[in-house]
């Protein structure tokens, strides 16, 4: 007779308590806006809120523009790396793993420290753009450096050149496609960590959904438990979507061991 | 003039640590040459250096005419086939066969009219929508194949296209390669370590070793009449020892106070000389089965039934040596221990040159 194990069963329900109470909580003080009962009120005037849309159009432009610098930077490297300097992997790996190391207030000081007399630099986005960018360095080198393991990259480029590709046709056409899932899952990292993000928005005073959740707590109450909720909510659909889209990448991992 | 020369290639990747050393070889249009050797010889080196993925250290690289040493490989026009298929894992069968073409702009019938006569060639025609995870890997190398020949290519170069396979399949795929290559008449250099395969593919095999040509020549050729010690030994199975010059003139050689007749001039030797000969297997038979110019006594060792042959390993003086004899099932085979004869011929008594 097969046995039900019970330790690992309560393990995981203890795991899913865990996770899920304080966010059931959360979710729950939201609903108390109105005097003893539950409703949306909360979430109608975050909704209502002309700067909760202006903040988190900015957020998301902030993350799409990261997203563009980021795969720019990494993708490119990754390969290079994987292709002609495989010595040189664990130092890039290394400096990818900088924002676990350095505290963000640390890195956003030193960035305006270094920069502040560049004009366009501290008028533009770009430090916050930048910041952000090395913010997804892990997760974004991780997943690619990933998606390049499992496939042979360089048989694949040596195999399209021989057919007469130049470099462009083998990243765009060859590459990139085969890492379809990879830059997926780094695209929706990086997407979930800016849309959160509060201390380079804040410190740099550029406009953002972190910010803004900051600085609605502190004058109301029930609104930024709502927006917090909603924050989740964005995370959670990313994720759904990266493994959506995993799904039905022909060929994704296969054919070239 | 050869459609593919090979002049005076040198390749080097640290500094005094030779990949491949002054290689020369010239292919004639439509010829299959193999090059052979074990495991870092240099010969994949060579053949990427043909491809233009590595850039020789010295020496020119010419096909058709046309020195391509420092051309990028995607001017090339080489046909390549890989050890691991590199088949692009994102397209179908028939976007990977027409990749080339739609790099080359070709119109998108044309593509499709190439696509359908390489499928054929394969006898693959209803894979073309199957993507190369659906395939084994036999027909994921078949593809490879025609991918690579869908261009039309100058030269076509094969690297270890059938390591990864299964021996049946292996053999079945060699038969299949050579009867396209022979068909389309393409050039072909073709990389492997296995000598059997070299040996039922080639036009000529370049056997290989530490970077430089060990011999050039007909599979007949490097089988029969290996130059060298290194071809002798990689080459099939070959008895060899050292042997004394007894006398130039006569070709009579001695090993272990047994004279031996060799047809091979010795005259660049003299009485004394220790030089080293090589006889195969197969060369050598028992007397009262065929009495020959050499006849030797011997002890039975050991005998191992190999399926069609059986291998007989004698003593002979000191020295043992393997006999190889047809399997037959009606003819009493000697038992362990038993004293006998062997015989060879002068021809099968080869004196090696280095």
């Amino acid at each position: 007779m097969k046995r039900i194990p019970i330790g690992s069963w309560i393990i995981f329900i203890l795991g899913m308590l865990y996770f899920f109470i304080p966010l059931i909580s959360v979710f729950e003080f939201s609903l108390r806006k109105l005097r003893g009962i539950y409703s949306f009120e909360a979430y109608r005037l975050a909704f209502i809120d002309p700067e909760f849309y202006r903040n988190f159009g900015m957020s998301l432009m902030w993350a799409a523009l990261t997203i563009v610098v980021s795969l720019s930077l990494i993708v490119p490297t990754a390969y290079w790396v994987h292709l002609r300097m495989k010595h040189l992997r664990p130092v890039v790996e290394f400096f990818t793993l900088m924002p676990f190391v350095v505290p963000a207030v640390v890195l956003v000081f030193g960035m305006a420290r270094s920069y502040s007399r560049i004009s366009f630099m501290v008028e533009l986005p770009v430090l916050l753009i930048a910041g952000y960018v090395v913010l997804s360095f892990p997760y974004m080198f991780r997943a690619v450096d990933a998606g390049l393991r499992a496939i042979d990259v360089r048989t694949l480029t040596e195999a399209a050149q021989s057919l007469g590709a130049g470099w462009r046709i083998i990243l765009f056409q060859v590459i990139f496609p085969n890492l379809r899932t990879a830059i997926l899952s780094g695209v929706f990292l990086t997407f979930a960590i800016v849309m959160g993000e509060f201390t380079f928005a804040s410190l740099l005073s550029f406009d953002a959904f972190g910010p803004y959740m900051e600085e609605t707590g502190a004058m109301i109450a029930y609104t930024p438990q709502a927006l917090s909720v909603v924050s989740f909510l964005i995370t959670w659909a990313c994720i759904g979507a990266m493994q959506h889209l995993a799904k039905g990448a022909p060929g994704q991992f296969a054919g070239t061991r | 003039m050869a459609y593919l020369e090979i002049n005076n290639v040198t390749k080097t990747f640290a500094k005094d640590s030779y990949a491949v050393k002054d290689f020369n070889l010239q292919v004639e249009p439509g010829e299959l040459v193999s090059f052979l050797g074990p495991s870092g010889c240099g010969k994949t080196t060579t053949l990427r250096m043909v491809a233009g993925f590595e850039r020789p250290t010295s020496g020119r690289i010419v096909i058709d005419g046309k020195d391509v040493t420092d051309v990028p490989p995607n001017q090339h026009n080489v046909g390549m086939v890989f050890q691991a298929y590199a088949l692009f894992p994102n397209m179908t069968v028939a976007g990977n066969i027409g990749f080339g073409m739609k790099i080359a702009k070709k119109p998108v019938d044309e593509i499709k009219t190439r696509v359908d006569e390489m499928l054929k060639l394969i006898h693959m025609e209803s894979y073309g929508d199957r993507y190369p995870y659906q395939l084994s890997g036999g027909q994921q190398q078949r593809v490879a194949l025609t991918r690579a020949l869908a261009l039309s290519p100058t030269i076509l170069l094969l690297d270890e296209p059938l390591s990864a396979l299964d021996a049946k399949i292996r053999v079945s795929l060699r038969a299949e390669i050579r009867a396209i290559q022979r068909k389309l008449g393409i050039t072909t250099i073709y990389v492997t370590h296995d000598q059997e395969e070299a040996l039922s593919i080639s036009d000529r095999i370049v056997v290989m070793y530490e970077g430089e040509i060990e011999q050039v020549g007909t599979p007949f050729e490097i089988y029969n009449f290996p130059q060298g010690a290194f071809v002798a030994d990689f080459v099939g199975t070959l008895n060899t020892t050292k042997a004394e010059v007894v006398d130039p003139e006569k070709q009579l050689l001695q090993v272990d106070g047994v004279l031996l007749q060799t047809a091979e001039g010795l005259d660049t030797q003299k009485k004394g000389d220790i030089v080293t000969i090589a006889i195969r297997p197969e060369r050598l038979n028992f007397v009262s089965v065929e009495k020959k110019a050499n006849v030797l006594d011997c002890t039975i060792e050991n005998i191992t039934f190999l399926g069609s042959v059986v291998r007989i390993q004698v003593l002979i003086g000191s020295n043992r040596f393997y006999m190889d004899t047809f399997n037959n099932p009606f003819l009493e085979l000697p038992r362990l221990g038993d004293k006998d004869q062997v015989s060879c011929s002068r021809e099968a008594v080869l004196v090696l040159k280095h």
